[in-house]
């Protein structure tokens, strides 16, 4: 009986859409959605994906339920090599950050960026160099610099993983300030910031969110944002210092431009156009919404989304310059 | 002393009718998904959260915490009935739980495992209670050396303990330490032992695993045996979860040494799994009838179920005041946090004191609400049980089957499960010890991580590791529990009877 | 047919130690020297997979040289009978489920499990299928929102 009745739904529902089909261009979706996050649970990342799915149904942009599901394998390559197997689905969509396109340099695997089709960049967290004051005795960049130089080696910078963001950052201010740090990946990086705040490590470069709770309680402290101008959020958070009172980190003495992360999402290579463009126009709803707002508010985003063409130019642009850092590194993969 | 103050602030706000409904609601989620071994808190906590998005942040955490001790409850249960750990942490609670279901005593053994669970909970929330601003300040005094002490700690009170032949249990840990060497290297990033599967690449999953060695084994050695499962012979009355109940008490020492060792192991980052097999292994050694363990004794359900809750219970405190998740469902739960505007870490406690102790106080209704829930649903469970195993079986195969897909939506996972399973029927034969497979399964990896990060920090030098009290203190430990057989050999020969029995030596620990 | 323990002894320390060898190749790609910062990705899997080897060793060996069967046998003829009869269903589960999804899988199988070892009656057999299929598929898809693999026959009648 049940078969029986689903069989005629769907025929029924097939009928509907073959007769709608040439009426109607515009593509909607029929049944729920699944956001592949490509980080565990309590990530960034997932974080992301799960901020998403709460404002797509707070503003009632979308009636169909939504699934977020976690594949953070190979540091998130699970999520992209699921995107390539998945044919185009419509009803599937990855979440990252530039791991999409920056995992296949180092790494060997078996999805490439031409198996992504991008939909939209929406918003990019900034990058800020930690220390613990106490008992690293650093207070600012050039206390930083000066220590490190003094003895090689010994400030160790944790950040999240290897071989990726944090990493090649913390090789950016080793060249530029001509200082030798050595770094210590962890997990994730809230457990680097614990470490920090723990005084086991000396610094840690981090999203601003991550360290956020111990700056108030005094156990770590921002030196320099990895920006070209300063974060704009002017709200005192601790010892009466703002987002807005960090010193770029080109002002206070390392020169390394704006290295922020873009929070991405993308679809599977082959996805109906008419559903891309229904996507691409759906999350620049979910950015303008209170809820996506207060998310970027929360963690000293910078507010800026991209889609369609803008953020195909951006990908290409940001993939040539992290080549150029791994190429630096010697991280790029050796057989291709 | 003021946090008495707070708690009581604090159940004023969670002993309204809304709550209670809530945690109602949420244990008995908690113990559905608890129960079915394809899901678990992660998922509850996935589903529920959505709906959180418009609660306030005291009834939605209520909510997810709630789920999450009817999860845990609910996990205990098919440990016991049909061999399947429903999380990792109740991997110790099959050893002698599912040996006594099978002696026709299911009422008791559930009866036991969710009484000593509710002690062992609510141990570690009076701890939390009393120690909370300890416990943060203390938990910072953890870098990777101490991290690695604590593991070490873990696997050596277990070597100590394990006994049958020495090569088995080596071989059996050692492939648990190459199983969870697979996938992606946290400190080098490069892929280890995957030859370039993208199956591999994610690692294999523990749960897939345990599905396999545990649920599909056991099956088919009930098979091969020719057993039926021998549920229910007493009577099904209340009269007998309320005399199991009575002789909790019995075991008093059991239940002390576990909650303590349970307590240390969630503030420290150890976690309930290493807590509740270290109870275990403890409790092996130190209980009247330790050499009883493996065969359906008592404190052999006691000890880790005791230790799993009270590692639980305490393992959220860090959670909260650091904002490091102790599992995956508390990472899930600390996502929330952040959707909801509210910022795990130190200043959590003084910026929303409310939210904080409205929590701690639910944990305190909550899990006294999931035990007495759970324990009306004992007659149920014992109720399946009296089905003919060649119906009951296909039902429980689908199960796992089931579950290893759904641990990451892999069509690989199935297969694995079933190679799993082969290889858990071929060890349980030839008596290799599983548990140290399990054991350095779910420890392994990481326990190489923090060594990795400790020699790092200390520029390779090995003395990171007895560089201060602290680390120096469990570092000895870990090394005495290790020698512990050989030492209490060495006294009783020169004539001090330091501790009775030397176990025999058949009896593998999980072999069951 | 009957295998004794001995050689069930020596096939399985055969097989981990295959294992163990396979562990170590896999670790050498990882380099296994302990350079000044800490042991190289692959030194734990290199010397995990000796020790897996040289475990094996001692308990193939053993067995080896144990000289008479004390042991009961590890399978005799009637019991890997009833053992291959229970798994090589599960096996055709999986492989249905592979490519058809595994609410069809389950369905099959809980019908034949049913039906041939567990002498229901035919109509009682599909009812039970049916049932499982349909209750998880209420479970997974409907309440909890898990979608579980659902093949191309599933997918044909529109349900994804």
């Amino acid at each position: 009986m049940t078969v029986n009745s689903l069989k005629l739904a769907a025929l029924t529902a097939a009928a509907t859409l073959a007769i709608a089909a040439p009426a109607a261009a515009e593509w909607k979706p029929e049944r729920p959605i699944e956001f592949v996050a490509a980080a565990g649970p309590g990530g960034g990342t997932d974080t992301f994906a799960r901020v998403v799915q709460s404002a797509l149904s707070k503003g009632n942009l979308l009636s169909d339920p939504i699934i977020v599901s976690n594949k953070a394998g190979g540091s998130g390559a699970e999520t992209f090599i699921y995107a390539k197997t998945s044919g185009g689905d419509p009803y599937k969509l990855f979440f990252g950050t530039q791991d999409a396109y920056v995992l296949p340099l180092a790494n060997k695997l078996s999805y490439s960026l031409n198996d992504l089709e991008p939909v939209a960049a929406m918003t990019f967290d900034p990058f800020i160099l930690w220390v613990n004051p106490k008992s690293s005795g650093i207070e600012d960049v050039k206390g930083f610099i000066a220590k490190a130089k003094e003895a090689p080696g010994t400030i160790k910078v944790g950040g999240a993983k290897a071989k990726e963001a944090d990493e090649t950052l913390t090789t950016l201010i080793e060249k530029s300030a001509g200082i030798d740090l050595s770094y210590i990946p962890y997990k994730s990086g809230s457990e680097a910031a614990v470490q920090v705040a723990g005084g086991h490590i000396q610094a840690n470069v981090n999203n601003p969110s991550e360290s956020v709770e111990q700056w108030k309680a005094g156990v770590q402290k921002p030196l320099c944002v990895f920006e070209e101008t300063r974060l704009t959020d002017t709200t005192i958070i601790a010892d009466g210092q703002s987002w807005n009172s960090i010193p770029t980190c080109q002002e206070a003495g390392i020169a390394v431009k704006s290295f922020a992360q873009p929070r991405t999402i993308w679809a599977a290579k082959g996805i109906p156009a008419d559903a891309l463009a229904y996507y691409t126009e759906l999350f620049k709803k979910v950015a303008q919404t209170e809820e996506f707002k207060g998310y970027m508010t929360r963690g000293a985003q910078i507010p800026r989304t991209l889609t369609g063409a803008e953020f195909k130019a951006f990908i290409d642009q940001h993939k040539v310059a992290y080549s150029g850092y791994y190429k630096d590194n010697g991280w790029l993969k050796t057989a291709d | 002393m003021s946090n008495f103050g707070l708690l009581l602030d604090g159940f004023a706000v969670a002993l309204t009718t809304h709550h209670i409904l809530i945690m109602v609601a949420g244990v008995l989620l908690g113990l559905v998904v608890g129960v079915l071994p394809g899901l678990g808190a992660p998922n509850g906590v996935s589903l529920l959260l959505p709906l959180t998005f418009t609660m306030d942040p005291v009834s939605a955490i209520i909510l997810l915490t709630s789920m999450y001790w009817g999860a845990l409850f609910g996990g205990s249960t098919t440990s016991i009935l049909f061999n399947i750990p429903g999380e990792p942490s109740s991997v110790a609670t099959t050893f002698d739980g599912y040996p006594m279901a099978r002696q026709g005593q299911a009422v008791r053994a559930l009866t036991l495992a969710f009484s000593s669970a509710g002690i062992g909970a609510l141990t570690g929330v009076i701890v939390i209670t009393l120690l909370s601003g300890w416990v943060a300040n203390f938990a910072l005094r953890f870098g990777a050396a101490e991290y690695f002490a604590v593991y070490f700690m873990a696997f050596a009170s277990f070597i100590g303990m394990s006994s049958g032949s020495p090569f088995k249990t080596l071989v059996s840990m050692m492939l648990g330490f190459a199983c969870s060497a697979i996938g992606a290297d946290t400190i080098s990033g490069e892929s280890r032992l995957t030859f370039e599967f993208d199956a591999l690449i994610g690692g294999i999953s523990f749960l897939v695993a345990v599905i396999g060695l545990f649920g599909l084994g056991e099956l088919i050695m009930t098979m091969e045996e020719n057993l039926e499962f021998h549920g229910v012979k007493a009577k099904l009355s209340l009269r007998e979860i309320f005399k199991t109940v009575a002789e909790v008490p019995r075991y008093w020492a059991t239940v002390l040494r576990s909650a303590l060792i349970g307590c240390w192991m969630g503030i420290t980052p150890g976690g309930p799994t290493a807590a509740s097999f270290m109870s275990y292994a403890i409790g092996r050694r130190f209980a009247k009838n330790g050499n009883r363990f493996g065969k359906g004794e008592p404190e052999g359900i006691v000890a880790p179920e005791t230790a799993d809750h009270s590692a639980g219970s305490c393992a959220l405190l860090p959670m909260l005041a650091l904002g490091i998740p102790g599992s995956a469902t508390a990472a899930v739960m600390m996502g929330g946090l952040m959707i909801w505007g509210l910022a795990p870490g130190p200043m959590l406690f003084t910026t929303r004191p409310d939210f904080v102790w409205g929590l701690i106080a639910s944990m305190y209704l909550g899990n006294i609400i999931a035990v007495i829930l759970v324990l009306a649903t004992v007659p149920m469970f014992a109720y399946i049980l009296r089905a003919p195993f060649r119906i009951v079986g296909p039902m429980i195969t689908v199960v796992c089957m089931i579950g290893a897909y759904t641990v990451a939506s892999h069509t690989f996972d199935i297969w694995l499960a079933l190679l799993f399973g082969v290889a858990g029927y071929v060890f349980k034969k030839l008596d290799y010890p599983l548990a140290p497979f399990v054991l350095a399964m779910v420890l392994g990896d990481k326990a190489e991580d923090a060594f990795r990060q400790a020699m790092l920090t200390s520029n390779g030098s090995a003395s990171i590791f007895w560089s201060n009290g602290l680390v120096g203190t469990m570092m000895a430990l870990g090394i005495i529990l290790l020698f512990l057989p050989l030492i209490s050999k060495l006294l009783s020969k020169a004539g001090i009877g330091f501790r009775r029995k030397a176990l025999p030596p058949q009896s593998e620990v999980g072999s069951v | 047919m009957e295998i004794s323990r001995r050689t069930s002894e020596i096939a399985t320390s055969v097989i981990t130690a295959l294992l163990g060898a396979i562990v170590c190749y896999g670790a050498l790609e990882n380099g296994i020297t302990w350079d000044d910062s800490g042991p190289r990705p692959g030194y734990f899997p290199f010397y995990v997979g000796c020790l897996i080897i040289l475990g094996s060793a001692v308990i193939g060996g053993q067995a080896l040289l144990r000289p008479a069967e004390s042991k009961p046998p590890f399978l005799d003829a009637e019991r890997a009978r009833s053992v291959v009869l229970f798994f090589l269903p599960i096996v055709a589960f999986a492989a249905i489920s592979a490519w058809l999804g595994l609410y069809i899988g389950m369905a099959i199988y809980i019908f034949y499990a049913m039906y041939v070892p567990g002498k229901l009656k035919l109509a009682t057999s599909i009812a039970a299928a049916l049932a499982v299929a349909v209750i998880n598929f209420v479970v997974f898809e409907k309440l909890f929102m898990v979608p579980l693999l659902k093949g191309p026959v599933l997918n044909y009648f529109g349900i994804y």
